[in-house]
């Protein structure tokens, strides 16, 4: 069996998404696939290469988009798994092709939303999403061999969906979709070492890769997760940096479980932002597929293709949203996703003009879909691979991107990755240059139209979206109940064996998607985990297990 | 004498760029800060700034549940007789709830608009008051 009985359906993508519409200009002019050199010299080969050619510096397949689109994809997630589940629908019709489900803070941090410390939030920018039960409603009817979910979710959400998946009788090598697993990146974000010692990070970032490579080979990981990188406070040469950095760790990590590189990098897609800044973003895309093609090749001896081509995920800047003016945000989001279009990634999701207000409103969802859409068919960006490819400007940033990534990513490597996050000097790295850009602002260096430079004179605050604050706490009753009335014993043997694999050093996945079909919630499965490398159960001391694991 | 600001965030909220921002202007100009990162609970926090005497508590959000976590806060401290440590909110606040913090007992509330310099006047004018 492939997939569960169709009990309510849900739309397909239509196969105009999927497809260029047009190869000619407006005016009428045919184009070709791509443009290059007449004769292509020995730098332009070694340096650059035709796209779908090693460095793939100008794009990872030779038509790009003429021979398969990228994915547009839109966000959703908030109130409960029925309310997103509705959300999904709607993104559905309005023609995304990929859907990207964002779980609520307390989900995103293993807590469960019965945690004693917190609650207000549950669903509040997100969607709850704890155990089983959460998904069967989320998921119902939707096919997970066929469907691409991308999960913005690092913790706990892969051996969820195998538990899931298992229960509904899929064929786990045929499981489609995607999550974040780069849990080192949490613990630069604002998780703190108190959520995720860098220790335990990596240790859950190498059990579930090495899973994903020997049981789920189409499943693809959003891996490294630099995306919460450059909001945090990264540029583009150090988002290549300090990425490059956690890919050479874990592959090594990897190398010692027996996971060779081309069987994990094909599953792997770069997970990166276009910011305002056009063509520092095109070249940063162009740099960074070429530091990958070589570091696969050269220090980790790939010979798969498919390992030295970086497929590249990129979601458009909130971070640079700022809450005056709004609708100026809509500018900003059509010449970020021009950029990643232009740089030649893999799948867009477009922020919506209102991320800093609230959560996305529905006509601020369309809005995003509809810029990848007019990108797509009305401006042309679509119709030719690497547009920018031999522009002297943009050949010669993206040369300097990568020679001054490549001795930040030295000097980081001579401290040792984990040592660098462990003392906070990249956190430091991250602070200096939101200092920087502060202090930048300030003197007028830098302007950002509406905050500190062309002020409007009027301003009316923009509408919020509002969850709908009954539905989330009668989830919250049924969930107390439902939890109460589990059988804890096998819930307990499961837990157990988590803790046990863990402190064993044993791959913990497999226990986890037994502790998940067990009813077992995220918080309780991942406090086993922690338990077993010697952490806390709860990082706040607030809750204890279900049953006594001793 | 110099000024002692508490920085924190409450709740499950991880945006703390901003505040790690403000917490170095601060330091830059003279101020000691007491920085307690991210995830604590208004208990905790009204808690550390007993202990560590400050003269402000400024806490920063970049979710909506802010109104929540402020009640608890300035609740907290007036609970534990600490209601005279002024309570700074800054991050990602609406203004149509700027009215509503001021009522639960907020001091000055520095939103999407705010500038370092206005932040720094409003703890330099706490200086000039000690």
């Amino acid at each position: 069996m492939s997939g569960p009985d169709e009990r309510r359906p849900f739309p397909e993508v239509d196969d105009a998404h999927l497809r260029l519409s047009r190869t000619r200009t407006w005016g009428g002019l045919e184009t070709d696939g791509a443009y290059g050199p007449a004769e292509p010299d020995e730098i332009y080969v070694e340096n650059l290469g035709d796209p779908g050619q090693f460095p793939f510096a100008r794009g990872s397949y030779p038509q790009m988009y003429r021979s398969r689109m990228w994915t547009q994809r839109t966000i959703v997630g908030y109130g409960t798994p029925a309310d997103t589940r509705a959300g999904l629908e709607a993104a559905r019709a309005q023609g995304a092709t990929g859907l990207d489900v964002v779980l609520d803070t307390l989900s995103q941090e293993a807590l469960d939303p019965d945690h004693p410390m917190f609650g207000p939030e549950v669903g509040s920018e997100g969607c709850s999403l704890t155990w089983l039960p959460d998904l069967e409603v989320l998921l119902d009817g939707i096919d997970l061999t066929t469907t691409d979910i991308a999960w913005h979710a690092t913790v706990g959400l892969y051996p969820l969906v195998l538990a899931y998946a298992e229960q509904q009788g899929y064929d786990l090598t045929r499981l489609q979709g995607s999550h974040m697993p780069d849990h080192v990146t949490l613990t630069l974000s604002g998780y703190g070492e108190k959520l995720l010692p860098v220790d335990l990070a990596q240790r859950a970032t190498v059990d579930v890769l090495e899973h994903v490579a020997r049981y789920t080979p189409r499943w693809a990981t959003g891996f490294p997760q630099c995306y919460n990188l450059r909001e945090r406070g990264l540029t583009p040469v150090s988002e290549i940096a300090v990425g490059m950095a956690i890919v050479n760790q874990t592959l090594a990590d990897l190398a010692v479980r027996g996971i060779d590189v081309d069987q994990i990098a094909p599953s792997m897609a770069w997970v990166s932002t276009a910011d305002v800044d056009l063509f520092e973003e095109v070249a940063k895309f162009r740099a960074l597929r070429r530091v990958w093609a070589r570091t696969m090749r050269d220090r980790f001896g790939s010979q798969d293709v498919r390992s030295q081509r970086l497929r590249i995920a990129c979601h458009t800047s909130g971070r640079s949203l700022p809450y005056q003016q709004p609708l100026n945000n809509l500018a900003r989001a059509t010449v970020q996703t021009l950029a990643a279009i232009l740089g030649g990634v893999q799948s867009v999701e477009t922020c919506t003009y209102d991320e800093p207000v609230s959560i996305p409103t529905p006509e601020a969802r369309e809005l995003a879909i509809r810029t990848q859409q007019i990108l797509a068919h009305e401006v042309g960006a679509a119709r030719t691979a690497d547009p920018l490819g031999g522009s002297w400007y943009v050949e010669a940033l993206t040369d300097e991107l990568e020679a001054a990534a490549l001795k930040l990513l030295g000097e980081i490597e001579a401290q040792g990755l984990l040592p660098a996050v462990g003392s906070g000097r990249l956190e430091e790295l991250i602070d200096d240059h939101n200092h920087r850009v502060e202090r930048e602002m300030q003197a007028g260096e830098r302007l950002k139209v509406g905050v500190n430079a062309f002020r409007p004179t009027h301003f009316t605050p923009p509408p919020r979206f509002q969850v709908d604050h009954a539905a989330v706490a009668a989830h919250l009753a049924a969930f107390r109940e439902r939890k109460a009335a589990r059988d804890l014993e096998p819930v307990r043997t499961a837990l157990r064996d988590v803790r046990g694999a863990t402190a064993a050093g044993e791959n913990a996945v497999p226990a986890m998607v037994r502790a998940f079909a067990a009813l077992a919630t995220t918080g309780e499965v991942w406090g086993a985990f922690r338990l077993g490398l010697g952490h806390p159960y709860d990082p706040f001391g607030a809750t204890e297990p279900p049953v006594p694991l001793d | 004498m110099r000024v002692r600001v508490l920085l924190g965030m409450l709740g499950v909220d991880v945006h703390s760029r901003g505040l790690r921002t403000v917490s170095r202007i601060l330091r830059d100009a003279g101020v000691e800060v007491i920085y307690l990162g991210e995830h604590n609970s208004a208990a905790g926090m009204a808690a550390a700034a007993v202990a560590e005497d400050v003269d402000a508590i400024g806490v920063s959000f970049s979710v909506s549940t802010y109104t929540h976590y402020v009640a608890d806060l300035t609740a907290e401290l007036r609970r534990v007789g600490a209601q005279d440590i002024p309570v700074m909110v800054g991050g990602l606040i609406h203004p149509e709830d700027v009215e509503h913090l001021r009522s639960l007992g907020v001091a000055v509330v520095f939103g999407p608009d705010s500038t370092p310099d206005a932040i720094l006047d409003y703890v330099g004018g706490l200086a000039r008051a000690l």
